[in-house]
């Protein structure tokens, strides 16, 4: 019975896990290149005052991004993320997250 | 005279960019381009300045002034605050926003004086003026130093202007946070006096306001003093050349008869070329309850109306404060207003020497790329043919650099090749040939 619960325990959190990091890669870079890059930069490496986002954690990224998209400000140029993030869907969230985690400004 | 000027820009930018494109000789004086890497890894480079010998002063933003020597090293000479590996330092520069460690310029007799020019958010004459953002806070500056022979060091410090406007703190717009529009680009003039431009700081009354220093070209000499010349409206401080700017960051003197040109950004409408006037006013006034207008957020209207919101740049620009305002009499019309587009217009340079064919003598220009509300973004630099009275242009064409960057700052070097900062964090050399 103690196995299956661990078995069970583990099974949950890898499921779990899996959630967190759920977004598709590819489709998050498709996604940043729509218009994120004119900002922030190739691969989120940061341009200008416009912070680095490349390297940060999945679960980091996506409340940031939940957080813009609901219209809450977070910092003093909230107004322009608000704006870009309220067309984002879940899934695009996912993925953007999952792509700027890879971080591909230290890949360029 | 528009419509046609726009007919004849976009067939010479279809061949421009067909004859780049196959790298064939052509019949028109089409220079070809070339672009390549001379310096890497930098962070936020933002401008730079040549002695005649080639050594190339150039700022980052958070972190220093440099010098790439002619012969290849790169000598750090003087850094902000918290920086590390620069031979000196001043414990009062600091960036933060927009603002930091911006413009330089090598004095026209640096062979004999060693100085150089440097602008740069300093805490250092803040007094108690930067309480609120309504407050005077003077928080930006121009640095006089002189480089050591062996290039390696600066000395004499001396701040030959103090109470440029700063903004402190964060107030209630898009890209409304502290250091916004400080201006700061840095260059020597025909004359061997220095152009210094300024920004709005977002504060309304700054732009037509008689004694503040934002929102205007400064013309003054190498002590920080008025040139003589300086015509301002009567009861304005007299280092102003012209007034009624918001954010100017591009300057550069026409070869052909030494007048003053500006690129500057528009509030997601209407970048603009202008042709300055001594003591003219670029009418930007984006203060409340006039024009029109009531109140706006923190007394500045500058991104109204609708200012958290997407929306077509000619209605906002119809509806909200304009760039070029017709109701002041000393207006300076624009040359080119980006086709009423705001895409981060930053930098101006004008293109000298044969090698540029028949693009000689026309203004290159920096445009960084900003895409909000369903604005293209648009990261270029554009050749712009501008007319001999300075109030139209001839054509745009698109450089062909083959690049897609942040172009923050131009400068033509003392060799006849087009010098380009971005924030990328590189420095470009671009090239033409015949």
């Amino acid at each position: 019975m103690r196995n299956f619960v661990n078995l069970f325990t583990f099974a949950l959190f890898l499921v779990l896990s899996n959630v967190a990091v759920s977004g598709d890669v590819g489709e998050g870079e498709k996604r940043y290149a729509v218009n994120c890059g004119n900002c922030h930069g190739p691969g989120g490496m940061g341009l200008a005052s416009y912070p680095k986002i490349s390297g940060k954690e999945v679960s980091y990224l996506i409340d940031r991004l939940n957080t813009y998209r609901s219209g809450k400000k977070i910092g003093p140029n909230s107004d322009l993320m608000i704006m870009m993030a309220k067309p984002l869907t879940d899934v695009e969230i996912d993925n953007l997250a999952a792509y700027l985690a890879t971080d591909p400004a230290a890949k360029r | 005279m528009l419509k046609k000027s726009k007919l004849l820009s976009a067939a010479i930018f279809s061949a421009a960019t067909l004859l780049a494109a196959n790298g064939q000789a052509d019949t028109m004086g089409t220079p070809k381009i070339s672009a390549m890497s001379i310096v890497n890894g930098l962070e936020n480079p933002w401008d730079m300045a040549f002695t005649k010998n080639g050594d190339m002063f150039f700022t980052e933003k958070c972190k220093g002034f440099s010098v790439k020597t002619k012969s290849g090293k790169i000598n750090k000479l003087y850094g902000m605050k918290g920086t590390s590996g620069y031979n000196s330092a001043g414990d009062d520069l600091f960036c933060e926003g927009q603002a930091g460690m911006l413009g330089i310029a090598v004095d026209p007799n640096f062979k004999k004086n060693r100085r150089i020019y440097v602008a740069s958010a300093s805490t250092k004459h803040h007094g108690s003026g930067c309480k609120d953002n309504f407050d005077v806070c003077n928080g930006n500056i121009i640095m006089r130093f002189e480089v050591s022979k062996d290039m390696k060091s600066v000395s004499n410090r001396t701040d030959i202007v103090n109470d440029i406007q700063y903004k402190p703190f964060e107030s209630d717009h898009p890209f409304g946070g502290p250091g916004a529009h400080n201006g700061n680009r840095l260059r020597f003039g025909p004359e061997g006096y220095l152009w210094a431009t300024t920004g709005d700081r977002h504060k309304g009354d700054i732009p037509q306001h008689p004694t503040l220093l934002g929102g205007n070209v400064l013309r003054i000499d190498t002590d920080g003093k008025a040139h003589p010349g300086n015509k301002p409206p009567k009861g304005f401080d007299k280092r102003m050349y012209t007034y009624g700017h918001r954010n100017v960051q591009g300057i550069d003197f026409r070869p052909s008869d030494g007048r003053a040109f500006t690129a500057e950004h528009g509030p997601w409408h209407n970048d603009e070329i202008t042709a300055l006037v001594n003591g003219g006013n670029a009418g930007w006034d984006p203060k409340p309850n006039v024009a029109g207008r009531g109140n706006c957020p923190d007394k500045y209207c500058g991104y109204m109306p609708n200012q958290k919101e997407g929306m077509l740049p000619a209605a906002r620009a119809e509806a909200g404060t304009p760039m070029s305002d017709e109701r002041f009499k000393d207006l300076m019309p624009p040359a080119w207003n980006n086709n009423g587009l705001s895409q981060g217009t930053g930098s101006a340079a004008f293109l000298k020497g044969s090698q540029w064919g028949y693009w000689e003598g026309r203004l290159a220009v920096g445009i960084m790329g900003i895409a909000f509300g369903g604005t293209p973004s648009g990261m270029r630099i554009d050749v712009i043919d501008i007319t001999k009275d300075g109030k139209a242009i001839k054509s745009v064409i698109q450089m062909p650099t083959g690049l897609t960057k942040r172009f923050r700052g131009l400068r033509l070097g003392p060799d006849g090749a087009l010098y380009a900062t971005v924030d990328e964090g590189e420095i470009y050399k671009i090239t033409a040939r015949k």
